[in-house]
This record gives structure tokens, sequence and C-alpha cells, in this order.
């Protein structure tokens, strides 16, 4: 029954989620040919526009070249990435409660259920939400690709919703975390989120170390580019999802209501 | 179970952020009583009933639920198996409607009470279709109170049960805790600042003051032992010391002399005499007057 | 039988409030001996007070010899409980007190004091010499 109980605090996060990253797959595969009628008018060569910005722009034109290059970088590197993020950390904020107020955890807590119990419903509707948000929208591509003429492997689509659903867990289970040392649920969220903000400025700066940031691993950049899963990168970000539930776990069992 | 008392503290504290909210509180509950507990706002009545179900840890001290300790992970399931709490808000899920909120709290409870639900359903009246945040503070007790009953507990922790509601609600809810204690080998433990429905139903109260037990005992002993007794003299009042054991609250105002008796007026009559008063007057004292005594005591 | 409700803040125990009601019941005949009282549960959620107040009001009644419980029946006025002479023994002690609380009115005391004038009398202080005149 707390299954039960987790899934009806969280489906409004939930369903939200699910409409937003499953349209903007769709939308992105059906954009797809005015793409392609605007890409020559991007210039390449080197003079046009120098510098860092430049070179992105060209990098992107480069890829986007191809339908599955135009899918990742539009898709997965950017919009499922950045939503995908917010999204986890939405749905792992306030941990049990879902207002936020330890006042209204009382029957919860009053219930003959033990900690452990009550955090792991929790935690396995989080997952289960996740690996649905993960996968919908990863799969909209080998099913929608044909009505703009063109292919996406379903093997590219279950690696790429894999990397998603795995990387995704690291945010959501910082927002769990911080959710049993800070309380409310807004509050955990904005840390989460800034957080996940300085990585992706690191991210940016760092330039040479941004194969090992958790955004390539979530993007699956490594794949992409040489078909090879990043299986470093994903047991990593497992291994560091499963510590801070357990770090969760820990707090929320000393916790007093 | 031979133990006669349903909970037990021994020494009991809790410290939160530097206040200490309970100072040392021993409480004895005896099975199968109608338990009071008065006190102040905030003078740690929730916190004890937050430990006793293992929501909250004690600082140190000892607290005991039918034997079992609340701390432990296993056992406090175990209490809470067995037992029932209702806080203050009457907080329950929102996001549910009354049907839903029964057939979840009915799903945990083995031994719940169809009949009852029923019962209690129609008694009081609750639209199984209605939405909790709809409704009123009078319908969330009456819902609070109907999922604690069913469920066939042996123990009912209520913070405040009666607070906020209309006369009418609030019989219904003392005729409901009389049924289920008359029912079944029940206790219920409840805090009130309601003193007349403590005097109505209660067998046993304790007083807690600044996280410590003050006043604790069977309430017919409390109304039999407690004396209010005023001396009128012709001249100012003397200066008397009584040594009567139980004597408390001596003041002098004119040619009156009022103390308070916590044992009885025997003696502390025959004391008086000596002081030759024109009149004496011995009136017992009610349970209000007890509870305002004894937490606007000085220490 | 219709039991009044008890006065929980007199200061009067609930229990022996009920014993006196019953006792009056009986004195005045309104409920005669051989006839069955109500349950304990019934009672006490009749009257909304604990059922441990309602068992003890029974069991200082049988103690009394006033009334029986009978193992699974239920509680019994006894036999020889509503004997007549002690009516009519009631009947001229309310006169009493009724001609006395006409004169003490009559004398400008209010009825507060005069409640006290008993309440002291009953607990032996003028006797004694607590009290002047």
């Amino acid at each position: 029954m707390f299954w039960y109980k987790s899934w009806l605090d969280t489906r409004w996060r939930f369903l939200a989620a699910f409409v937003v990253l499953t349209c903007s797959a769709v939308l992105t595969v059906l954009a797809y040919p005015k793409v392609v009628m605007l890409l020559p008018l991007v210039p390449l060569e080197a003079s046009i526009q120098g510098g860092e910005i430049g070179r992105r722009i060209r990098e992107i034109a480069e890829l986007e070249r191809t339908y599955r290059g135009y899918i990742w970088v539009q898709a997965f590197r950017q919009n499922l990435t950045q939503m995908g993020v917010l999204f986890a950390v939405l749905l792992g904020t306030g941990g049990l409660l879902p207002s936020g107020s330890k006042d209204t955890a009382l029957f919860t807590m009053s219930l003959p259920a033990s900690r452990p119990e009550l955090l792991g419903a929790r935690v396995a509707t989080g997952l289960g939400q996740l690996a649905v948000l993960a996968f919908a929208p990863a799969l909209v591509f080998p099913l929608l690709s044909p009505a703009v003429g063109e292919t996406f492997t379903l093997g590219s689509a279950l690696v790429h919703g894999a990397c998603l659903f795995v990387t995704w867990t690291v945010f959501f289970s910082l927002a769990l975390l911080l959710s049993t040392v800070v309380s409310g649920v807004w509050v955990p969220a904005l840390i989460a989120l800034c957080a996940a903000l300085v990585l992706a400025a690191v991210d940016q700066l760092a330039g040479g170390l941004s194969r090992f940031s958790i955004f390539a691993i979530m993007s699956g950049e490594t794949y992409f580019r040489t078909g090879a899963l990043p299986w470093a990168g994903l047991l990593a970000s497992g291994a560091a999802a499963a510590g801070m539930l357990s770090a969760g776990s820990w707090n929320f069992a000393r916790q007093d209501f | 179970m031979a133990d006669p008392f349903v909970i037990e503290t021994v020494d009991l504290r809790k410290r939160y952020d530097g206040v200490e909210a309970l100072q040392g509180l021993n409480l004895q509950v005896p099975a199968g009583s109608i338990f009071g507990f008065l006190g102040r706002n905030g003078a740690g009545k929730t916190t004890t009933m937050k430990i006793l179900l293992g929501m909250t840890r004690p600082t140190s001290g000892r607290a005991r639920v039918f034997g079992l300790t609340p701390g432990s992970s296993g056992e406090g399931v175990d209490i809470r198996r067995r037992a029932a709490f209702v806080s203050e808000d009457k907080s329950l899920y929102d996001s549910m409607d009354v049907a839903a909120m029964v057939r979840f709290t009915a799903s945990l409870f083995p031994r719940w009470r169809a009949d009852l639900e029923r019962q209690y359903l129609r008694a009081f009246e609750l639209p199984p279709n209605a939405s909790i945040k709809t409704l009123s503070r009078g319908m969330r007790t009456k819902l609070a109170l109907l999922l604690a009953l069913c469920r066939g507990a042996d123990l009912l922790i209520l913070d405040e049960p009666t607070s906020g509601l209309d006369p009418a609600v609030t019989e219904q809810v003392l005729q409901a805790l009389v049924a289920h204690v008359a029912d079944a080998p029940a206790t219920v433990f409840f805090s009130s600042h309601q003193i007349a429905d403590v005097d109505q139903i209660a067998d046993h109260v304790a007083i807690i003051d600044r996280g410590r037990t003050a006043v604790s005992g069977a309430l017919d002993d409390l109304r039999r032992d407690y004396r209010r007794i005023q001396l009128v003299f012709d001249d100012t009042a003397p200066e008397a010391v009584f040594t009567a054991p139980g004597v408390t609250h001596v003041r002098r105002s004119g040619r009156v002399l009022t103390l308070l008796s916590t044992a009885g007026a025997g003696q502390v009559v025959e004391q008086a005499r000596a002081l030759a008063p024109a009149s004496i007057d011995v009136c017992p004292v009610s349970l209000k007057e007890i509870f305002l005594e004894t937490v606007n005591a000085e220490e | 039988m219709l039991l009044l409700r008890p006065n929980p803040s007199s200061g009067v125990p609930i229990y022996l409030q009920l014993v006196e009601q019953v006792k009056h019941a009986i004195d005045t005949g309104a409920i005669r001996p051989g006839e069955q009282l109500p349950g304990i549960r019934p009672l006490a959620e009749e009257l909304v007070i604990n059922p441990n107040t309602v068992a003890r009001a029974y069991r200082e009644l049988e103690h009394d010899g006033v009334i029986e419980l009978r193992h699974g029946a239920g509680a019994f006025v006894s036999a020889h409980a509503g004997a007549k002479r002690l009516t009519d023994r009631l009947r001229a002690g309310q006169a009493t007190v009724a001609a006395a609380v006409e004169r003490l009115r009559a004398r400008g005391i209010t009825d507060a004091e005069i409640r006290r004038l008993f309440e002291a009398e009953l607990a032996g202080l003028t006797r004694a010499g607590g009290h002047r005149g």
C-alpha cells in the first residue's frame, strides 16, 4: 500500500515530466525536415566566427549533418539531459513528505511500518518512474523516425535510455538525501539543482576532462562517438546513487518527527 | 501479559535544539484505564506521545509500551501494530477521499473490524466520496477516530481529541471512546485542554508541568484528597505554619487564611483549630483548580 | 429506569453520585426490588462516563447489599433493599431539610452559604467549636 501512496504523492510530477519529455522527443523528430533545409545556410569556414562559440556552432552543425548526430545533439545531449535532471530532482525532493511539512507525516509515522520499509517504497516508486521517463522518450526515436524518412536503431534507443536512467538516479538520490537533511520540498530541490548547475559549469570550463562528467555519461557520448558503452561511468553513477540513498536511509532512520 | 502498565516512562528526557522538552517524566498508565494527560501548551505532552510511538527518540531515560521499547525498530513496529495515534491536527492524506483513506488503513491491519467501520461511517455521517481536503475539523476528527477505533487497537493515544469541536461532536467522540474501552480491554491515553472532558471520562490523570510529572493518580483519589480550607479570623490572620503533610499554597489576605491540602482535610483542620479561627470552611477542589494551582506553582 | 447525568465537576466522585442516585431511586420506589439495572457498557455509553466508574459504583452498591451482581445476567436490585420504613424515613428527612432551607433563606442566607453550612455540619466542625454563632 505504501507504493500506492508514493505514487499518489508524486503522480502529477511524474505525469508532467512524462508529457514534457515525450513531447520533446516527438517534436525533435518532427523538426528534422526543417533542420535539414536550414543546415546548408550555416557557413563552415573558420573565419566567419572565432573563438569557443564559433567552434561549438561549427561542431553542432557538423554533427547534425547526420540524422543520428542531430538526435544526439538535440535530444540526448541537450533537451532530455537538461529537463531530465530537473524532473529527477523534482521526483526525489520532499522524500516522504508530499507537502514538505513534518506534521502531515505523523499519520504515516504512526503506522506499523519500519522506516526502511517506508523509504524503500518511495525509492522503488521513484526509480520505476525514472525508468519510464528515460525509456519512453528514447523509444520515440526508433518508432517515429520513419515518419520523417529516417531510421534510429532500437539498440541505440535502449542504450541511451539506460544512460539517462542511471545518471538521472544520481540526481534523484541527491534530492532525496537532501530532503532528509533539510526540511521542505523546494529547498532540497534548489540545492540539488544548484549542484547540477555547478557540475555543468565545471563541465564547460574543464573542456578536456568533460569526458568524465556525468553529463557526458547521461548523453551517452562515448557510445555515440565510438559505439562503446560507458561502463565505468554508469557503474560510478550507480554507485554514487546507491551511496546517497543509503545515506538518506540512514538519516531517515534517525530523524525525529 | 502480566504487565499492569500499558505505558511506563522512567526519568524520560528529551532535548530539542537546546530546549528541554522533557526533564525527567515519570508516567504509569494502567491497562484498561482512560488516562487524561494535562499540561500547558509546550509542557511536553505531544513530545511524550511521539516518543511512545517511536516517532522521536528520547535523549535519555526509559519508555515502554506493552513492555516494548519504541525506539527499537522491530519493537517499534510491534507497538504501532497494537496502538493507534491521532495527532492534534488530525493529519490525514489530503489527496485521498474518505473511502480510500479507510481502505488504505484497513489494508495494514489484519484485525480490522469491518462491522465497526460500517457502524461508525453511519454514526459519524462520513460521506465516503468526500475528499479529505474538504472535510471540516469535526469530520476529520471523526474520521481519524474511526481509523483508530476500527483497527482493533489495544491502546489509543490521542492528542487533544476534542479541541475545536462543538459540544455535539465532542459528545460523539467521548461516547465512542467510552464504548471502545467497554467493549475490549483497551486503554485510552489522551491529552486535553478541555478539563470537563477529562472529568467526565477519565479515571486516571497526570499533570505535566515543564517537562515533569507534577501530579499523577486515580482521579477519584484526587477528588477525595484535594481540599481547600478557608479560615476566617476576627482579627488579622496569624502567620502560621502548617506541618500537616500535603499542605500547599497558604495564602493570607487580611482576616482570611486559605490553604490547599493534597492529603485530605482532617489533620489540617485539627491544627487549624489551635489558632481559634472564627470559622473553618472545607471545600472540594475541582480538577480545573488542581490543574491551575499545580502549573502556577512557583518552584 | 432513567439515571441522570452525573456532574463531573461537582467535587463528588462520579461513582458516588451514581451510588446515591441508585439508592435514591430505590428508596423512592422508582426502581423496585428484583428489577434489573442497566448493564455496565450500555450505561457508560448512555451517560458517556468511564465504564470502570460504573463498575465501581455497582461494586459499591453490591457491597452495601443494595444490589446483586449475578454472573452473566447483570445487576439486580436486592430483595430487601427497598424497605418501606426507609422510604418513609427519607420522606420525613426530606421534609425537615425543606423546612430548614426555607427558614435559612428567610434569614437572607444564600443557597451557596446554606450548602457550606450543611457541608461544615456534616464534616463535624460546628459541634467541635470551630464556628461561632
